[in-house]
């Protein structure tokens, strides 16, 4: 009994998911604000997902029904399942083992590669050209961003999520590993296909990119997943570099001073092309995330010394 | 029983009705204007006016959109073009011709590569004067389409009163 309330309610489902559409109300107020606008109602994102469940729902010609209606399911199933893991509101996860840490990574790249599924199941030209896209995307930034969140693992020596928040509590590792940190809000904006990394969904260029085909139910669950991926990621980067378990305001505040991070760049640069991006992360993202690991290697060889 | 699904069901229409109206996601298509409304569109979706406190966003697919904003006569070329974006739209879906070509043919009537208004190959929901219109204008037509389906909810009460 208490399990089920734990996955529908808490650390799980209901939350996670108010969670992500709060926080994508305050990305895009923020957005508007620093535009000179006034921006959303509150309420927006709750409506936009209402009104998508509520419309037609159409399978194109030449894509399987099965996959085309199974794809959104299984990636909002995998980000819920990464959130179980990591520390909502500053709260250390219930569950975790050994090793959850690549687990939580790998279950948020099942959003992108369900994403890329989606795009290169339609027949549909931009579909296509945006699941590639978006699996270009996935292969430069995702090298980085593990090499970013494992700077904090080898510094604690352990793959648990729980345990490398237990290290990182006295201290900001923020203040030690400024790169990592740097790579790591940059890979999570990468991940989400947030500006200036939009390219895979390049509204002036390819419609909607990957999601282009999507019009219902189908549309509104990867938003959601979209919106936990958000939050897990954000939960993630913040216990991990600024000071690990806190309480729950102080957490929060700190996840939305991220968020704020965040959009502050999204309103600065214009959107990068595909082979801009690829270069950028391989050249410099890649190489500095792995500079940093190789010296946190070596630090932690010479004081075990 | 019976009484209880009603209530579930009528509960569940309102917020589908109240999300259909906060959340109006437009895509626009010009099939043979001038370019005067579309300039006037394009100023409608600029800060000044921020039509993203009303929850409106331009999208790029049609299967996205709940709302097609037509300017311009249709040409024969344009013609199938208009119907295949609005066949593509999922339902419910609502159509706001704007300018005075997409409403009547305008200067445009009579030409020789000119099918007609746009209510002659798709069913319009809302018209909106001008040449071209202004923002406000336009914003009025959308407000003035949203207000209908709260309209349609309003009597569905009325008619349930009546039973």
């Amino acid at each position: 009994m208490n399990a089920l309330l734990a996955l529908l309610l808490f650390p799980g489902g209901l939350f996670v998911m108010l969670n992500g559409l709060a926080y994508e109300w305050v990305d895009r107020k923020l957005v508007a604000r620093m535009q000179n606008r006034l921006g959303p109602r509150w309420f927006q994102p709750l409506a936009d997902v209402a009104k998508l469940l509520g419309k037609e729902e159409i399978v194109p010609r030449g894509a399987d029904a099965r996959w085309f209606n199974g794809l959104p399911i299984v990636a909002l199933a995998a980000v819920l399942t990464a959130a179980l893991y990591v520390p909502l509101l500053g709260i250390l996860p219930s569950v975790g083992f050994a090793g959850d840490l690549i687990v939580t990574i790998y279950l948020l790249s099942v959003l992108t590669l369900c994403l890329a599924l989606a795009g290169s199941l339609t027949s549909d030209r931009f579909g296509l050209l945006g699941a590639t896209r978006t699996l270009t995307q996935l292969f430069s930034y995702e090298a980085p961003f593990l090499l970013a969140l494992l700077g904090p693992a080898v510094v604690a020596g352990s793959w648990q999520i729980g345990t490398i928040l237990n290290y990182a509590s006295g201290q900001w590792l923020i203040v030690t590993q400024p790169i990592g940190f740097f790579i790591a809000v940059i890979g999570l904006m990468g991940k989400l296909e947030l500006p200036p990394f939009d390219a895979p969904e390049a509204h002036t260029e390819i419609v909607a990119g990957a999601l282009t085909e999507y019009s219902g139910r189908g549309l509104a669950l990867f938003r959601l997943a979209k919106n936990v991926a958000l939050v897990v990621g954000l939960t993630l980067i913040a216990g991990f570099y600024l000071g690990g378990i806190a309480n729950a305001f102080e957490f929060v505040g700190k996840t939305l001073a991220l968020l704020g991070v965040i959009v502050v760049l999204q309103v600065l640069f214009a959107r990068l092309r595909i082979d801009q991006l690829v270069g950028m992360w391989w050249r410099v993202g890649a190489l500095l995330a792995l500079a940093q690991w190789l010296l946190l290697i070596g630090w932690k060889l010479w004081s075990a010394n | 029983m019976i009484k209880l699904e009603q209530a579930w069901h009528d509960a569940l229409r309102q917020i589908k009705t109240w999300a259909q109206i906060n959340s109006p996601w437009a895509i626009h298509f010009n099939s043979g204007s001038c370019n005067g409304c579309d300039i006037e569109i394009l100023a409608t979706l600029t800060p000044r006016y921020d039509l993203e406190r009303f929850g409106i966003k331009l999208q790029g697919s049609p299967r996205h959109a709940d709302i097609l904003i037509c300017t311009g006569p249709v040409t024969r070329q344009a013609r199938e073009r208009l119907r295949r974006v609005y066949e593509q739209m999922p339902e419910p879906k609502f159509v706001i011709a704007v300018g005075s070509c997409a409403i009547s043919g305008g200067a445009f009537q009579g030409c020789y590569n000119i099918v007609g208004h746009i209510d002659q190959v798709i069913p319009v929901d809302v018209y909106v004067l001008g040449c071209p219109p202004r923002p406000e204008a336009i914003i009025d037509g959308v407000v003035k389409l949203l207000q209908k389906l709260e309209l349609s909810k309003d009597e569905r009460q009325r008619a349930k009163t009546n039973e």
